[in-house]
């Protein structure tokens, strides 16, 4: 998958999670770009991602991660 | 001590890095085998250890091996865990379990154990722990300077009550050298001054009421009790805030920054934010280290994940605290509020939306009050003597009201809330950024009357005839 394509697909993801009508992650959004994006719909979000693309992350990649960047890191070397 | 250390290492400054923190690191063992020479060498050895762990995860890692570094993290985890298990929890287990043996009629005499327990030991456990688990997540490199990392370990304004610096921020402030700054200096001295009111004037202030009321509380009434719950949880805060200003201000004067403790934790409008402003080294610390992890570990649970994640960790919190039931309950019963909170969250959102609430002065002042008193039972729980004394008291609350007990107490009635309203008048002013500053003042009269003022009033109304403070014991 393009890196592109994932980036589209996160974006639908976060909308749905975080009952957001609309964004755009680029490499360096974080939670603290994101009013909605607090400890709790973290979780969530790595919930519907795992779901979503059908991969397993482990608890070192999550806690690593600094930004959507590195998220999309993980997701592209396991699909 | 910080009168012996900081002018020999400010007299240092200027020169090389290294020498500021050898000089440190001498001070810190001073200090600290002063408080208890016996355990210095458990300090010592730990850091050792500690160091050689951290090289070999950043070795292993390096060479691609996770495997092995996870298990060399994993040693020092259970390491860190067993230490303070054993000096701070053992003594505690052997008596329930001889008392328990002792209930089926078995002698259990011989079963005392007395062990001295390492001043500190809660402190500097987590940040030896911290410090392998950083190493093994990559977040930062292994230090080859055992001066450095000892000094982390050690450093003497923290290593009895924190703050629980973490290693990312602290091992790098030691490579440079700290320069003499005038207005470093200047605004440390304020800052422990300000702890040192707090010390003194409230905490010890009010000390003898809340200890006469919650030892004894067959001897009084709801009224007295209730009181004293408001008290206990003003003076642990002025107690512990006070010491944490002191350190924090102490290693300003040496030119090292130490993470805040406190964030004026009674504007909390609710019980999550109240623990996100209340003894926040802890709290984060437990957060990154445990909360986190259980939490993405549960994450197929869903909300019961979460609450199972919170409660766990609430607990944890509690029994920090030492072996006894009643910090064990505290933490139950703010992990409890906790999941309450978070499982109010969404709904209450909704419904401040659609009454208008999310601007109401009145509305979040009353949320700050519901949060106080909730905190105010947590805090008479936290310090009763026991189980049965808590639900002594609070059933005296509910059903037993009477006269206040005053006997003695006009200076805790005058000098202590005059302490308390001078606090409670600064933290309103920083919160809502009214924008006074008295001790910043940009006029050096200001600034100089305001100092003068407070070291008279402190010389005038403290109590100060030493008493030590409260995470001393932790």
């Amino acid at each position: 998958m393009e890196r592109s394509a994932i980036f589209e697909k996160l974006n639908d993801i976060f909308c749905d999670v975080l009952d957001l009508d609309e964004v755009t992650l680029d490499e360096a959004t974080s939670a603290d770009d994101i009013d909605e994006w607090d400890s709790l719909s973290h979780i969530q979000l790595i919930v519907a991602i795992e779901k979503g693309f059908g991969i397993k992350f482990s608890s070192k990649e999550i806690i690593t991660w600094k930004n959507v960047g590195q998220m999309v890191d993980s997701i592209a070397a396991k699909l | 001590m910080a009168l012996i250390a900081v002018p020999m290492y400010t007299a240092l400054m200027h020169n090389r890095a290294r020498y500021q923190n050898v000089w440190l690191l001498l001070a810190s063992y001073v200090f600290y085998g002063y408080a208890d020479w016996r355990t210095l060498p458990l300090l010592a050895v730990t850091t050792v250890v500690y160091y050689a762990l951290g090289i070999g995860i950043d070795r292993a890692n390096k060479a691609g091996a996770a495997r092995r570094a996870s298990w060399l993290t994993a040693a020092g985890v259970v390491l860190g865990v067993g230490v303070l298990f054993y000096f701070k929890y053992l003594g505690f287990c052997v008596r329930q379990f001889a008392e328990l043996f002792s209930q089926f009629g078995l002698d259990t005499s011989g079963a005392t154990f007395a062990i001295v327990v390492p001043v500190g030991i809660s402190f500097f456990t987590f940040k030896l722990i911290s410090y392998v688990i950083e190493v093994n997540r990559e977040t930062l490199a292994a230090t080859r300077r055992l001066d450095e990392f000892a000094l982390y370990v050690a450093f003497f304004p923290t290593i009895m009550s924190g703050p629980i610096d973490r290693p990312g921020q602290f091992l790098p402030q030691l490579k440079q050298p700290r320069r003499a700054d005038a207005t470093a200096i200047a605004d440390g001295a304020k800052r422990v001054l300000w702890g040192w009111f707090a010390k003194v004037c409230i905490a010890d202030r009010l000390m003898p009421y809340t200890d006469a009321v919650i030892n004894n509380p067959e001897h009084h009434n709801g009224a007295s009790i209730t009181l004293a719950a408001v008290l206990y949880l003003i003076q642990m805060y002025a107690d512990f805030a006070g010491y944490s200003d002191m350190a924090i201000g102490t290693a300003q004067m040496l030119g090292l920054r130490v993470a805040e403790n406190f964030k004026r934790p009674f504007f909390a409008r609710n019980i999550a934010e109240y623990w996100q402003r209340w003894h926040i080294t802890l709290t984060t610390w437990l957060t990154d280290y445990v909360f986190m992890p259980l939490n993405i570990k549960f994450r197929s649970l869903g909300m019961t994940g979460l609450y199972l994640a919170t409660m766990i960790n609430l607990l944890l919190i509690g029994m920090w605290h030492g072996p006894n039931w009643t910090y064990a309950l505290f933490g139950i019963y703010h992990g409890v509020l906790l999941c309450v909170t978070t499982a109010l969250d969404r709904p209450r959102k909704k419904w401040e939306k659609r009454h208008g609430l999310r601007q109401a002065q009145w509305y979040a002042w009353l949320r700050r009050l519901l949060t106080f008193v909730l905190c105010c039972w947590g805090a008479l729980l936290f310090r009763s003597n026991s189980i049965g004394d808590f639900a002594l008291m609070t059933g005296k609350m509910i059903s037993e009201w009477g006269p206040l007990y005053t006997q003695g107490t006009t200076p805790i009635f005058s000098l202590g809330l005059l302490s308390i309203l001078i606090l409670a008048g600064k933290e309103y002013n920083d919160e809502m950024n009214k924008g006074v500053h008295l001790l910043h003042n940009r006029s050096r009269v200001i600034r100089l009357t305001t100092v003068t003022l407070l070291v008279a009033f402190i010389v005038f109304t403290g109590v100060l005839e030493g008493a030590t403070f409260i995470y001393f014991q932790f």
